[in-house]
């Protein structure tokens, strides 16, 4: 068997895996949708219609089955808690999401990978000691106390950025002005988690550079007189790329999954908080649609980070083949 | 000052459990005051964040901000000169629960010490900064139905360890209370939600938890999560638990928390009380035929719930909301907030031209259906568009006429045993959002609907539905099948849906009406009610927008 229908086969069994946990994981948490409706103007009856709508009645083959034939046609079936189709749910949410979550990771990780390089570069400079310094406060803080600070500043005491949601009420018209809208209302939330993720990536990148820098290779490369540029990119920059895209890759999934906080904080319409609301609301469809998501993903990714491996770095498909 | 005088107005609410807010008290309310809206625009507008809405109202983004919860915010609002602070008592209430099936807590003398041993002042002065009222009855003081001379345990632990020792317990050499048969007091678990989830409720049970330990009942909080908790209790795992409970302004809810008949899997009897003549004064208020038996049963019921004390009142929490200034044409009542129905239809810009008013909606509605939708924050957008044939006095929280003009509760026996029939006359020139004239006909579709499909939410109100007539377009007879005086109550206050959009419904569980367009107007969506205010848009996780109904059947002024 090659290595590609390997790893898809492998693939393919932790997505199977992941399905079966998916429906026994939330169905044995304690309480379900109907418990949790406590209202004494409930009864018994009303309560067991409840569990009929749900289909919770069913023996759990039955609800087995229909959970897998609904999760594999990527219907997901209609949520508990909204009465709204779940691929709805989803599809209204996971572009907020990703316009919040893909564009902050992009600024952070080309931020903190530039400041990083930098501070590489100029060790025991002043430069240095600020970007160790700025990245380690930019991820001790607590994301909820930034972003509230922001809010209060930017929002409320000088009333650059709007306090809530992803666009004004009502919106302008038109598709120029929804757009610059759009953007407007999300500069700040983006702002915030750039400034609370860049830190991370500018000490890692940092670290991972001095590590480079410190090798053989690039001591040869200095020793025959290659530009400091070509080193740099050509040779420092290339060698950390494969690990630079694992991070990158790796951190897709949590893109999709959301910031619940975030989400709060700046009243946005995203998945976070939905699939937070599914799990302690045990809203079994939508938790295991947007888990299951969550895992297709992941396990994309990790393709991808394999494929991106072999176009990088020639060895890795060279050791591969000669297996 | 204004601090102040808020908390002042806290403690005059506590005074307020006084005689005369009973049923059949005078109102000076009027539904003829009232017209159709005067604003055009109300938009609801979702704000999740605690802080964010409180900087929304106050730079002015926001109008009203209603269900204000953390005294800071109230604090913080007290001191702003732009907005106006009203509160209210409601129908929330926190208790402490007890397992009455098992030692200790099936001896009645432990429970009302342990009552009697909880500080509920002090809990309400330290978590709620005097925002709530110490709860010691089981309905609340604002309920039609609450019966003031109902004795209370006052916090006294000396006279609960004395009541105790004059029942014959003693304390063994822990300190650990003795049943007068020799039965130790085993170690008692409290369950509680973890405090990362609700700080308040933790620490309440902790508090909890050393008043009965210092009475000589060891007990201890086992924190978890709250769905857990929930699952606890209701499979009857549990030897205490604390829990908040949204009553309603009828107490036939006691029948379904006290009565023994509910001791049943699914059922709210959680503490497990079980005695006879609890229950016959139960089973006669929920089965009462007119309003002075309902009246009496509940006097009664509260009583004996006092005595037996199967689960002990710790507090309840009012009510808080906040307006700008800048709008007039509030109503706020000691038992409303400003943000009602009548404020909605009679708010105005204090001064210039008509603007639109934006409402903070703190959730998300989620499915907007009628059929499906629990959450308070889709009846918050629902119960503007649609209408339901009765309404509820502001000031003496009464039944008064909305939709219906007037109505009957009689008792018939024509042979199958007694039932109560309702006859509801319905207002004249009454009409939906596209124009359509509204019937006696819409409303019997409507109860019929919802008989055939048996929607969860509407079990309970349709299920004792024996027959519905329309004998005229403004006439409706609906006949139950037994006597309850709050049958009116339950069938009166579904909401009416128009049969020309309601029979086109295929799957009232997928039904969207919010997201779907009018069929014959597009400026409308399937959400068509006869309601003060009309429906346009539903932006999820944005906004609601809906207008002022000029077709209004109040009429305009």
């Amino acid at each position: 068997m090659s290595y590609w229908a390997r790893r898809v086969s492998g693939a393919a069994l932790v997505l199977g895996m992941v399905l079966a946990l998916n429906f026994a994981l939330f169905r044995m948490m304690p309480g379900d949708p109907v418990t949790s409706v406590m209202d004494p103007d409930f009864s018994p009856e009303a309560r067991e219609r409840l569990r009929q709508v749900y289909g919770l009645d069913r023996p759990l083959y039955a609800q087995f089955a229909l959970y897998v034939k609904s999760t594999l046609s990527f219907d997901f079936g209609v949520s508990f808690l909204t009465g709204r189709p779940v691929a709805d749910e989803l599809r209204s949410r996971v572009p907020n999401t990703a316009a919040l979550l893909g564009t902050s990771l992009l600024l952070s990780a080309s931020l903190g990978t530039w400041l990083g390089m930098k501070a590489a570069l100029r060790r025991g400079s002043l430069l240095e000691r600020c970007v160790l310094w700025s990245g380690a406060l930019s991820f001790s803080f607590p994301s909820f106390f930034v972003q509230l600070v922001l809010l209060m500043a930017l929002a409320s005491a000088l009333p650059l950025f709007p306090l809530r949601g992803s666009l004004s009420v009502p919106p302008p018209e038109g598709g120029w002005g929804f757009a610059l809208d759009y953007v407007h209302h999300l500069a700040l939330p983006v702002l915030s988690l750039t400034l609370l993720g860049f830190g991370g990536w500018a000490i890692y990148v940092r670290n991972l550079a001095v590590k480079v820098m410190g090798e053989d290779f690039i001591l040869m490369a200095r020793a025959r007189g290659l530009p400091r540029r070509r080193i740099l990119l050509g040779h420092v920059f290339r060698t950390m790329l494969p690990t630079l895209l694992t991070l990158l890759l790796m951190s897709l999934p949590g893109v999709v999954s959301g910031a619940v906080i975030t989400e709060t904080v700046f009243s946005l319409h995203g998945v976070g908080r939905f699939l937070l609301e599914a799990v302690t609301g045990h809203d079994y469809p939508a938790a295991g649609a947007a888990f299951f998501l969550l895992s297709l993903l992941t396990v994309a990714c990790n393709l991808l980070a394999d494929l991106l491996y072999s176009v990088v770095d020639p060895r890795v498909r060279l050791d591969r083949s000669a297996r | 000052m204004r601090r102040l005088l808020l908390r002042l107005a806290a403690i005059a609410a506590l005074s307020l459990a006084a005689p005369g807010l009973t049923a059949g008290a005078a109102s000076r309310f009027s539904i003829e005051d009232y017209s159709a809206p005067k604003v055009k625009d109300l938009y609801l507008v979702i704000i999740r964040d605690p802080d964010a809405q409180l900087m929304a109202l106050q730079n002015g983004q926001a109008d009203i901000l209603g269900d204000i919860q953390r005294p800071v915010d109230v604090d913080r609002l007290a001191d702003d000169p732009n907005v106006n602070l009203s509160l209210a008592a409601g129908f929330h209430g926190f208790f402490l629960g007890f397992n009455n099936r098992s030692f200790p807590w099936d001896r009645v003398e432990l429970r009302r010490a342990a009552w009697q041993a909880l500080p509920r002042e002090q809990i309400v002065r330290d978590l709620f900064a005097g925002y709530a009222e110490p709860l010691s009855t089981f309905l609340p003081h604002v309920s039609p139905y609450y019966e003031p001379s109902v004795r209370a345990y006052p916090y006294d632990p000396d006279a609960a360890r004395r009541s105790l020792a004059d029942a014959g317990w003693t304390l063994d050499g822990d300190g650990v209370l003795v049943s007068p048969d020799g039965s130790r007091v085993p170690a008692q678990k409290l369950l509680c939600p973890t405090a990362s989830v609700a700080p308040t409720t933790a620490e309440l049970a902790s508090r909890a938890a050393d008043a009965l330990s210092a009475i000589g009942i060891p007990t201890s909080t086992e924190p978890m999560d709250f769905s857990a908790m929930l699952s606890r209790i209701d499979e009857r795992d549990f030897q205490m638990y604390v829990l908040a409970w949204q009553m309603t302004r009828d107490p036939d809810s006691l029948y379904a928390l006290y009565s023994s008949k509910m001791d049943i899997p699914g059922g709210s009897n959680l503490p497990g009380i079980s005695n006879p003549e609890l229950d016959a004064v139960l089973n006669r208020l929920r089965f009462a035929p007119d309003a002075t038996t309902a009246l009496d049963a509940a006097s009664d019921a509260q009583a004996l719930l006092a005595e037996l004390a199967p689960v002990a009142p710790i507090y309840s929490r009012y009510s808080v909301s906040a307006v700008r200034r800048d709008w007039k044409g509030v109503l706020v009542t000691d038992r409303v907030t400003a943000d009602n129905i009548w404020s909605l239809l009679s708010m105005e810009p204090a001064s210039g031209p008509m603007r639109p008013l934006y409402l903070v909606q703190e959730e998300e509605p989620r499915a907007l259906n009628p059929f499906t939708s629990t959450s308070a924050y889709d009846w918050q957008v629902m119960g503007l568009v649609y209408d339901s044939l009765i309404a509820v006095d502001p000031y003496t929280l009464e039944t008064i006429p909305w939709l219906a003009k007037s109505w009957k509760v009689e008792t018939e026996d024509d042979g199958d045993g007694p039932h109560t029939v309702l006859t509801f006359l319905l207002r004249e020139g009454a009409r939906w959002h596209d124009g359509r004239p509204l019937t006696s006909r819409d409303a019997a579709f409507t109860y019929e609907f919802l008989m055939k499909n048996r929607p969860p939410r509407y079990f309970d109100n349709v299920d004792n539905i024996a027959l519905v007539e329309t004998p005229d377009d403004a006439t409706l007879v609906v006949t139950m099948k037994n006597v309850s005086f709050w049958h009116l109550h339950r069938i009166g206050g579904l909401p009416i849906l128009p049969a020309h959009l309601l029979e086109r419904v295929s799957d009232w569980r997928s039904w969207l009406p919010a997201s779907e367009r009018h069929p014959d107007d597009p400026s409308l969506t399937l959400m068509t009610g006869s309601g003060p205010f009309v429906l346009r848009e539903y932006r999820p996780g944005e906004y609601v927008h809906l207008t002022g109904n000029g077709d209004f059947w109040l009429g305009r002024r």
